[in-house]
């Protein structure tokens, strides 16, 4: 991190925490006062405060994040049955994964699935963003409106939608069919391979997008408003403007915006779960949904995180570059 | 945007934002509608359903859906359930995210920079590919089944978020502050305590809301880890009424109504500091 903190000043007050018989700095230093200030020269001058304060987020990221996943990477390469010791196999798990079908086709699925989504979710939160900053009334109410998606829980949403595109008594089909007339007759919109993927991409799009709009608004409205004038004065027409102006302004935003949803969507589990359980035939089956049918369904866990770990190259590659843009974003 | 008075650009003005508003309209619609629904579908009776009368709205309006909800299912334990979790993962992740986020926004320690790091690079590594050596290890402490074992896992992504977010809060809150509340005779934890933290306090309002949100909104863990029926959380709980049936349907979106209650009224009184709050957290540009 390279932020500066022009915190700690060299105030006396603010590093004697903690030190006994701090109070006279001129007297000839006692061995604990010597001890004390090689300490603060090796960890730094707010040592003590600091791993204390910190201290429980380390024991928490080392039991629940670093220990659960260096696990999960020995378990990946053992046959592990629930209940039963692992066996080593190596690199068996992903060798076989590698030539299974179905697999490979979960794999292509998870990619159109991110892909198609977070290229909708970028339209519409551009969509958004336009709307919120042109000039309209109420416009705090309606930013709150648009948000409400993001907020209400994932798995009320997936359900909500489920029951939207019944086939036989969903309101999507009543919709298409009795009140606009735009087609003859319901059509079973998860049931059938060729619609589940558009419609289970649909709900991620509509939980989605207001998170992408909301911040794409946030990087809009920190553009000095003397740009926009500068180009109105030059002749700069609205779309030039939002080219040359909003664009460039917004990019890092945008960037960020767009790695953090890339990461969340390939890693949806709620709304295909609920939906489809990546059905029909595997149509909509992502890795997230196969990983738990294969521990869980098959009770093969070893198998299970393979397929969780097999796209952690490309993951780790996304959360590095993403990480470095986040604390750019932070430091400016 | 620009306001520029010229009689040509008046029409233009009116087209622009005639357009704004019908694009603005889409958008609601689009995000509403799904409420909507919900809510009506909630009150309508098992007859309506059935017969497809008056469909956008409920006629007549009936309670039957809710009454099936609190007599015959266990969604009251689970509404207990979820607040108990949410709760406690919300108090344990605001007070370890607090004093972590002030350590690494403001104090000079060896590995300060390295644990900032790790923090992010938590919160953006994904439950998927956590979640069966979590339910390995919480089975292994015994904490399987058990809702202790869903608050001991959900600092997993509850902290890693909060401590990120109020960190960018910590480093917004002028440092001089505190130096002259430590030239007045304050220790630092007595400056961080009695002027940090009130300065703080719409970003922790804002980290808390959050922290709860994710864990009442959170399927995945629980889904996993809990196998007794009275021990579900709301998300788990709702989705096993999915039964195929049209009865089902009624009471199951009487059940999502409540669940989405709580979040949705909590964000509404504390619109502000939860859009704030959000904007911060991943993109503070």
């Amino acid at each position: 991190m390279a932020t500066v903190h022009p915190s700690s000043s060299p105030l006396p007050g603010g590093e004697r925490v903690g030190v006994r018989g701090g109070f006279h700095p001129d007297v000839a230093p006692r061995p604990r006062a010597a001890l004390e200030v090689t300490l603060r020269r090796l960890l730094g001058p707010d040592y003590r405060m600091g791993f204390l304060f910190v201290a429980p987020i380390v024991v928490l990221v080392l039991a629940l994040v670093a220990y659960p996943f260096c696990y999960a990477v020995y378990l990946s390469m053992t046959r592990k049955y629930v209940g039963m010791a692992p066996v080593w196999v190596g690199l068996e798990n992903y060798v076989r994964l590698t030539y299974d079908g179905f697999f490979q086709r979960a794999v292509v699925n998870s990619f159109t699935f991110t892909f198609a989504s977070v290229a909708i979710k970028t339209v519409l939160g551009m969509g958004m963003a336009l709307v919120l900053t042109s000039k309209i009334r109420f416009r705090s109410f309606w930013t709150g409106v648009l948000l409400i998606p993001w907020v209400a829980p994932t798995v009320v949403s997936a359900l909500n939608f489920l029951w939207i595109y019944d086939y036989s008594l969903g309101v999507l089909n009543y919709l298409l069919v009795h009140v606009f007339g735009v087609l003859s007759h319901g059509v079973g919109w998860l049931s059938e391979p060729g619609t589940a993927m558009s419609s289970v991409i649909g709900v991620n799009v509509w939980r989605g997008f207001p998170f992408f709009g909301i911040s794409f608004l946030a990087g809009m409205k920190a553009i000095p408003g003397e740009l926009y004038e500068a180009a109105a004065v030059d002749g700069a027409t609205v779309v030039q403007r939002f080219r040359h102006v909003t664009l460039p302004g917004i990019r890092n935003i945008v960037m960020i915006v767009l790695l953090l949803s890339t990461i969340w969507t390939f890693n949806d589990f709620a709304i295909i779960y609920i939906l489809t359980k990546g059905g029909p035939g595997g149509a909509t089956m992502v890795l997230p949904v196969l990983t738990y049918e294969i521990a869980f369904g098959a009770q093969r866990l070893g198998e299970a995180i393979a397929v969780a770990l097999y796209m952690l190259p490309p993951l780790a590659f996304v959360i590095i570059v993403l990480s470095n843009y986040m604390r750019k974003g932070r430091t400016r | 945007m620009i306001v520029r008075k010229g009689r040509s650009t008046v029409q233009i003005e009116r087209t622009q934002s005639a357009v704004s508003y019908a694009i603005l309209i889409t958008f609601v619609l689009f995000v509403v509608f799904p409420f909507y629904w919900m809510i009506v579908t909630s009150f309508k009776g098992e007859s309506q359903m059935r017969s497809v009368v008056s469909m956008f709205w409920p006629s007549p309006f009936v309670a039957e859906n809710y009454e099936h909800l609190f007599k015959k299912t266990e969604f009251v334990s689970w509404f207990g359930n979820s607040i108990i979790v949410a709760v406690s993962s919300t108090f344990l992740a605001t007070a370890v995210g607090t004093l972590g986020a002030y350590a690494l926004a403001r104090l000079k320690f060896l590995g300060r920079a390295f644990m900032a790091s790790t923090v992010l690079i938590t919160y953006l590594v994904p439950p998927s590919i956590l979640f069966i050596p979590l339910y390995a290890q919480i089975r292994n402490l015994g904490l399987a089944d058990s809702l202790t074992g869903l608050i001991a896992a959900y600092p997993s992504f509850t902290v890693p978020f909060v401590t990120w977010l109020l960190m960018g809060y910590f480093e917004s809150i002028p440092v001089e502050l505190e130096e002259s509340a430590m030239i007045d005779g304050a220790t630092r934890f007595g400056a961080f305590r009695r002027v940090i933290l009130p300065l703080a306090a719409p970003g922790l309002l804002a980290s808390a809301l959050y922290a709860f949100t994710q864990a009442w909104n959170e399927f995945l863990y629980a889904l996993v880890f809990i196998t007794n029926v009275k021990l579900r959380t709301l998300p788990v709980g709702l989705s096993t009424f999915i039964t195929g049936d049209v009865y089902g349907w009624g009471y199951l979106m009487a059940g999502a109504v409540l669940t989405t209650l709580p979040v949705i009224a909590a964000y509404i009184y504390l619109q502000k500091y939860m859009v704030e709050g959000l904007t911060a957290g991943s993109v503070k540009g």
